[in-house]
C-alpha cells in the first residue's frame, strides 16, 4: 500500500442548522477541505459520503450523487457509506483504501448528518433503529438506555462514580468553549450538575445511571477531509499528515450476547490493528479523539484502546491526565459531548481535529508539539468500531 | 405462555438469542429451538426517561435477564424495587405499538 496524506480538512460549526439542507452542509464542508488543501481545479477521482440516515431524517437518499452535482465534481465516482454512528469513520476508511491501492489519487470524504429536521423523540427512534429489531428495538430501547445498562455494570465492576462521569463532561465542555466549531459552548461545574441538592433540575436522569450531561447533544453538522497520494500532497505544500494506521472490528449486535458485556472487544481489536499498521504504541500518541457519545464511553474506550489499564481510565480523568496540557489530552475538540454528534459527521470531524492538532493549527486548544494522533469512532453500541492513527511527517 | 425462541447449537451446545445462521462459538449451522425457563436473574437494567417516539411514558425500566437455562434476553422490568442479581419471573405482554399494531415481548416481575 502507498502512503495516504490528509491534504485538506474542513468543517462547518456543529449546531442546530435550520437554514441549511443536508447537501448544502456537505457541500460547505467539502469545499472548505478542498480550499484548505489549495486543490484549485485539480480533479477529484472519488467522493465518499459518511451518512447514517438521510432517508429517515431528511427524506433524501443518494446524497453522494447530489453532492458531486452541487460542487460540480462531475464525473467523480460517488458513494454514500452507511455504518451507523461510525459512518464517518467507514467513509474515511473507504477513501483511504482507494488512495492506498492506487485506484485513486485524490478523494474527498465528507461526513454529515442533519438530525434536527425531526423532533427529539423521532430522532431518538431513528437512532434506536440500529438496535436488534426483535430482541431490542421493540422494548423501546434507546442508545442512552444501552449506555445506561453498560454504565451500571462498568461502574460497579471498576468502582466508577457519577463524579468520574461528571469530570469527563466538565473537561469536554471546557474544551468545547475553545472550539468555535463546537455545538455546546457552556462551562459547567461539579456543583451545578452533581453536588448541589438541586443539581438534578439542571441534570435530570435520561437513562439511569446516565444523566443529561452524560449524553452528547443532537446536532446538525458536516466535516470533510481531502485524501491524496504523497506525490500530490507534496505539490499542495500543506504539512504532511499521514493516515498511518486504520483498524476496524465488529462485535455481536446485542449487548447481551457478549460473554462480558463490559468488555468492548471491538474497540481493543480495532485499536490494535491501527497501532500495528502504524508501527506505533498507545504511549506514542500525543492527542486522542474518542467517541464520548456518553461520558462512560470515554473512560471505557481510553482503557480498551490501550492508553490506560482496565479500571484506570477514571483515575486518569481525576488526575487531569486527559486534559489539554495533561499526559494524554483526550477530546481537546470537546468530543461528542461538546462538539456535538451529527452521527455521520463524527468520524470525519475527529480526524479533522487531529489534523489541526498535528499541524499546530488548533488555536487555544492546541496540544503542544503533537506529532501522533489517534481517533476512535464507535458504531452501534460497540458492534462496529474504527480506529485511526495519524502521524505528522517531520 | 408465549415467549421467545432461542437456539442451541447442535454441535457445541452454545445458547443463542437472537437467531444467527452460524453459531457464535463454533460456526455450526444446525440448532435446536429452545424456550427460556420461567425464571432468571437480572444482569443489568436502566430506568429510561427519554423514550422514543410512540412510547408515551417516562421511567420505563429495561433490563437484561439471564434465564436459568442460560438464555439472555432484554425485556421490561415491572418491579417496585430493583437490584442487579434479583430473581425474576418472565411474562409476555404488549411492549410497543408499531405501525398501529401491538407488538408483544418479554416482561419480568419479581419471583
Amino acid at each position: 500500500m502507498r502512503p495516504v496524506v490528509v491534504s485538506g480538512v474542513g468543517m462547518i460549526p456543529f449546531e442546530r442548522r435550520d437554514e441549511d439542507r443536508l447537501v448544502d452542509m456537505l457541500a460547505m464542508a467539502g469545499l472548505r477541505a478542498m480550499d484548505d488543501a489549495g486543490l484549485g481545479d485539480h480533479p477529484i477521482d472519488a467522493v465518499y459520503v459518511g451518512n447514517m440516515a438521510s432517508g429517515l431524517f431528511n427524506h433524501q437518499v443518494s446524497v453522494a450523487s447530489a453532492l458531486v452535482d452541487r460542487l460540480n465534481l462531475l464525473p467523480a465516482a460517488a458513494d454514500r457509506v452507511e455504518n451507523g454512528p461510525a459512518s464517518g469513520g467507514s467513509a474515511i476508511k473507504n477513501g483511504f483504501l482507494a488512495v492506498a491501492s492506487g485506484f485513486c489519487d485524490v478523494v474527498l470524504v465528507v461526513g454529515g448528518e442533519k438530525m434536527r429536521e425531526v423532533i427529539g423523540p423521532r430522532a431518538t427512534d431513528i437512532v434506536a433503529s440500529m438496535t436488534h429489531p426483535q430482541a431490542e428495538y421493540i422494548y423501546g430501547v434507546t442508545l442512552p438506555a444501552m449506555a445506561g445498562m453498560f454504565a451500571r455494570l462498568y461502574m460497579e465492576k471498576y468502582g466508577i462514580t457519577r463524579k468520574h462521569l461528571a469530570l469527563v463532561s466538565i473537561k469536554n465542555q471546557e474544551n468545547g468553549i475553545l472550539n468555535p466549531y463546537a455545538h455546546i459552548q457552556m462551562k459547567i461545574t461539579m456543583e451545578g450538575i452533581l453536588t448541589h441538592p438541586q443539581a438534578h433540575i439542571n441534570n435530570p436522569v435520561v437513562a439511569d445511571p446516565l444523566h443529561l450531561y452524560d449524553c452528547c447533544p443532537v446536532s446538525d453538522g458536516a466535516a470533510a477531509v481531502l485524501l491524496t497520494s504523497l506525490e500530490i500532497a507534496e505539490v499542495l505544500k500543506k504539512p504532511i499528515v499521514q493516515i498511518a494506521g486504520v483498524g476496524q472490528a465488529t462485535d455481536t449486535h446485542t449487548l447481551q450476547e457478549r460473554a462480558d458485556p463490559t468488555d468492548l472487544k471491538a474497540v481493543t481489536q480495532a485499536s490494535k490493528k491501527a497501532f500495528s499498521m502504524a508501527d506505533l504504541k498507545p504511549e506514542d500518541i500525543d492527542v486522542a479523539e474518542l467517541h464520548d457519545a456518553f461520558t462512560i464511553l470515554e473512560i471505557a474506550e481510553s482503557e480498551q484502546a490501550g492508553f490506560f489499564p482496565k479500571g484506570e481510565g477514571a483515575k486518569a480523568v481525576e488526575s487531569g491526565a486527559t486534559r489539554i496540557g495533561g499526559e494524554l489530552p483526550i477530546n481537546p475538540s470537546g468530543g461528542l459531548k461538546a462538539r456535538g454528534h451529527p452521527v455521520g459527521a463524527t468520524g470525519v470531524a475527529q480526524v479533522v481535529e487531529l489534523v489541526w492538532q498535528l499541524r499546530g493549527e488548533a488555536g487555544e486548544r492546541q496540544v503542544k508539539d503533537a506529532a501522533n494522533g489517534f481517533s476512535l469512532n464507535f458504531g452501534g453500541f460497540g458492534n462496529n468500531v474504527l480506529a485511526f492513527v495519524l502521524r505528522r511527517e517531520s | 405462555m408465549k415467549t421467545i425462541t432461542a437456539y442451541k447449537c447442535k454441535q457445541c451446545e452454545h445458547v443463542m438469542y437472537p437467531k444467527h445462521l452460524r453459531c457464535l462459538r463454533c460456526r455450526g449451522r444446525e440448532f435446536e429451538e429452545i424456550v427460556p425457563t420461567k425464571g432468571g436473574k437480572l444482569l443489568t437494567y436502566t430506568v429510561v426517561n427519554e423514550l422514543p417516539w410512540g412510547i408515551d411514558e417516562r421511567g420505563r425500566v429495561l433490563g437484561i435477564v439471564e434465564f436459568d437455562n442460560g438464555i439472555r434476553a432484554m425485556g421490561l422490568i415491572n418491579a417496585d424495587e430493583i437490584r442487579v442479581g434479583m430473581k425474576l419471573m418472565a411474562g409476555w405482554e404488549p411492549v410497543r405499538v408499531i405501525g398501529g399494531e401491538k407488538t408483544y415481548g418479554l416482561s419480568f416481575k419479581p419471583k
